[in-house]
């Protein structure tokens, strides 16, 4: 690994995943030192029920069913890039530890045609969605409302799959070189096995690396902190009798 | 604006900062899918009527002054310096809405622009921009609160005026409206004027109720001004008026708002617990006839009847079953808006609109989806058990040629148990209270 690679795909992700986790917990932490008003400011109808009320909680946090009436191409896409993300991480765990079984049953082959089909399905879904958002901020209202912040975001995101789609379908590099990368992560020693650190794709994947970075140390900080913020606010929804 | 402004400012936002505040400035997207869900925005396609906008100006003070990525990145947000142009868009912004609360409906993040808006309105007022005519209307609640004892003489003489009125209605020379009844079971907040008096008179009367009616009109203007001060002094004299006459329950009339006041906010703001139960008046009718302490004659009105759920009665306090309930006992066919209940439009009049001239032209524009809505059923009447949207409603009648009679909920159901057409008004011949109410 040269010192660049070593800054960027090294010692700035144990930085990036440092400040994500107490950025999190900072967060919280400012939320709760906030003292809550007693009004109740829910909406009607309401569950009954506590299991009720869990149910209508976890509706509205991960279907908001609602947007269907009023956007249904956004509701789609923030779906997709939602369960997009959700997917790409489960993927990335791959590279923690293969998923045998699977594997196994699939064999070396069919392993890695299943990773290039499913993989590939998910990181042109989410660049669409990506694509989606993005695009639909240049137009009026949506424009006169956006911040830089928003802008700055999406255009992240675009440049991170566009990385790791570049990685996936032009990469010419096995799992296990990449894998072989995370395992040093992991014990961390940073190093490039030989395949990667050798290939014209190690750029790509620094990038890919760094700009994930910068996202993950953003992310507590941004308007993305709705990935904790959403499970408490969903549930003011429900607070009114 | 100078520091002195500006401290005032952001004092305010300090001061009036909350966890749920909090939550709703941090984790808007700005997504945008409240816009469609706004009848404002929807009808005039500005975006200082969206939602989230509207929200927006109230975040981008707290990034500059409050956060720390706003403190370093201010362009990054768009963070504001709070200045006189900022104050005037606030202004328009957040006098308009209407506070329905649909937006809260369709936002993922069940974002709660009102809220919001309450320090928007904090601020204006610390700036000394609160809205004109409701600072008037919310003064004058407060002094009669006051003075009470000068409206009194004048306000037992009208009562008696009523009083004739309710006797020849239901034929009982011996029926009366009892004002500052100790020992009575409840207190009757009613709206001035009689039309707000009489039906639930009728309806009380015919169930034999051991009731009282309040000095005090329910309406809050405080709430609409956004001053939580003047706001829990005027919801404050029916409760210290309930507390004196030991009343278990205080009914409150058709008016969306003041129950919402009297429910859900005059606790925390008071900081007192409440001694007795606060009823609507859409409950208490639905109540009397299950208990069967009414009885509604037979021969239901045939007509299209529609109801329109107002927001304050069903999407923020849940009364979606009891007006249903009672108008399917007086109307064999009632219709139901598209959409109604919880995605139910809103009037456009709410929030005080109503009370503004200012807005007059803007909440007829901004009614339209109402118009086309009620239109659509053919109704020739309209119930709602709100006054903001009968006057709104009333008003887009005569704009839009809709051609229906609007009226209230213990209107038909006093109409009824008096054996009138039950879209007969109350209002006729009647003497009105001499202050000047919604």
């Amino acid at each position: 690994m040269n010192w660049l690679s070593f800054l960027l795909a090294g010692v700035l992700v144990y930085v990036a995943v440092a400040v994500f986790l107490v950025g999190t917990v900072f967060r919280v932490y400012y939320w709760l030192k906030v003292p809550r008003s007693s009004i109740r400011l829910g909406i009607f109808p309401q569950a009954n029920s506590q299991r009720g009320r869990f149910l209508q909680w976890a509706r509205d946090t991960f279907l908001f069913l609602q947007v269907l009436d009023v956007d249904r191409p956004m509701w789609l896409f923030v779906i997709l890039l939602h369960i997009g993300g959700l997917a790409a991480f489960v993927g990335h765990l791959r590279l923690i530890q293969e998923f045998t079984p699977l594997a196994t049953a699939l064999g070396k082959e069919g392993m890695g045609q299943f990773s290039l089909i499913s993989g590939g399905i998910v990181g042109i879904v989410l660049l669409v969605s990506v694509i989606y958002l993005l695009s639909r901020r240049f137009k009026s209202p949506y424009r006169d409302l956006s911040t830089p912040e928003d802008y700055f975001l999406l255009i992240l995101i675009f440049m991170v799959l566009l990385m790791g789609n570049h990685l996936r379908f032009f990469g010419h590099v096995e799992v296990e070189a990449y894998r072989a990368y995370v395992h040093s992560l992991l014990t961390f020693s940073p190093e490039f096995p030989v395949e990667l650190a050798e290939s014209g794709t190690r750029w790509v994947l620094v990038t890919h690396v760094t700009l994930s970075n910068l996202l993950l140390i953003y992310l507590p900080f941004s308007k993305l902190v709705h990935y904790i913020g959403t499970y408490a606010v969903n549930l003011v929804r429900s607070e009114a009798r | 604006m100078n520091k002195t402004e500006l401290k005032t400012i952001t004092g305010v936002l300090e001061q009036g900062m909350n966890r749920q505040l909090l939550y709703y400035l941090d984790v808007c997207t700005r997504c945008s899918i409240c816009k469609d869900a706004c009848h404002q925005y929807v009808s005039t396609g500005d975006v200082l009527f969206l939602p989230a906008y509207r929200a927006e100006l109230i975040r981008r003070v707290y990034k500059k002054y409050f956060t720390r990525s706003g403190l370093f990145l201010p362009s990054l947000y768009e963070a504001r310096e709070s200045d006189d142009r900022l104050l005037d868009e606030l202004y328009r912004s957040t006098y308009a809405c209407t506070g329905c609360r649909r937006c809260m409906y369709y936002c993922p993040f069940s974002i709660d622009t009102t809220w919001v808006l309450g320090v928007a309105k904090a601020m204006l007022i610390a700036a000394g921009k609160g809205a004109q005519i409701l600072t008037e209307l919310a003064g004058a609640a407060v002094s009669k609160g006051e003075n009470i004892d000068l409206f009194k003489d004048i306000m037992l003489d009208l009562n008696k005026e009523t009083e004739k009125e309710l006797q020849s209605l239901i034929g009982d020379s011996k029926a009366t409206i009892p004002i500052e009844k100790e020992g009575a079971d409840i207190l009757y907040a009613a709206l001035a004027g009689v039309h707000s008096i009489l039906p639930p008179s009728v309806i009380f009367h015919k169930a034999g109720l051991n009731w009282t009616l309040s000095l005090f009109e329910s309406a809050n203007y405080g709430y609409f001004l956004g001053d939580v001060e003047k706001g829990r002094i005027i919801a404050k004299r029916i409760v210290d008026e309930a507390k004196r006459l030991g009343v278990k329950e205080v009914v409150i009339s058709e008016c969306g708002h003041a129950y919402r006041v009297m429910q859900y906010l005059y606790e925390t703001w008071a900081k007192e617990e409440l001694s007795f139960g606060v009823t609507a008046m859409v409950e208490i009718i639905a109540r009397l006839i299950e208990e069967g302490s009414i009885e509604i004659p037979s021969g239901k009105e045939r007509k299209i009847v529609t109801y329109h759920d107002p927001c304050q009665v069903g999407r923020n306090a849940g009364f979606y079953e009891e007006p249903r309930y009672v108008l399917n006992q007086v109307a064999s066919n009632l219709r139901e808006l598209n959409p109604s209940r919880e995605k139910n439009w809103c009037c456009g009049g709410g929030g005080g609109l109503v009370a503004q001239p200012e807005f007059d032209e803007f909440r007829i524009k901004t009614g339209e989806r109402k118009a086309e809505q009620i239109k659509q059923t053919r109704a020739g009447l309209v119930v709602s058990p709100c006054e903001n949207c009968r006057l709104q409603i009333t008003a887009l009648n005569e704009k839009y040629d809709m051609g229906v009679k609007v009226t209230g909920l213990s209107d038909v159901v006093a109409n009824q148990l008096i054996g009138r057409d039950i879209a007969t008004s109350f209002e006729a011949g009647q003497t009105e209270e001499p202050e000047d109410e919604d």
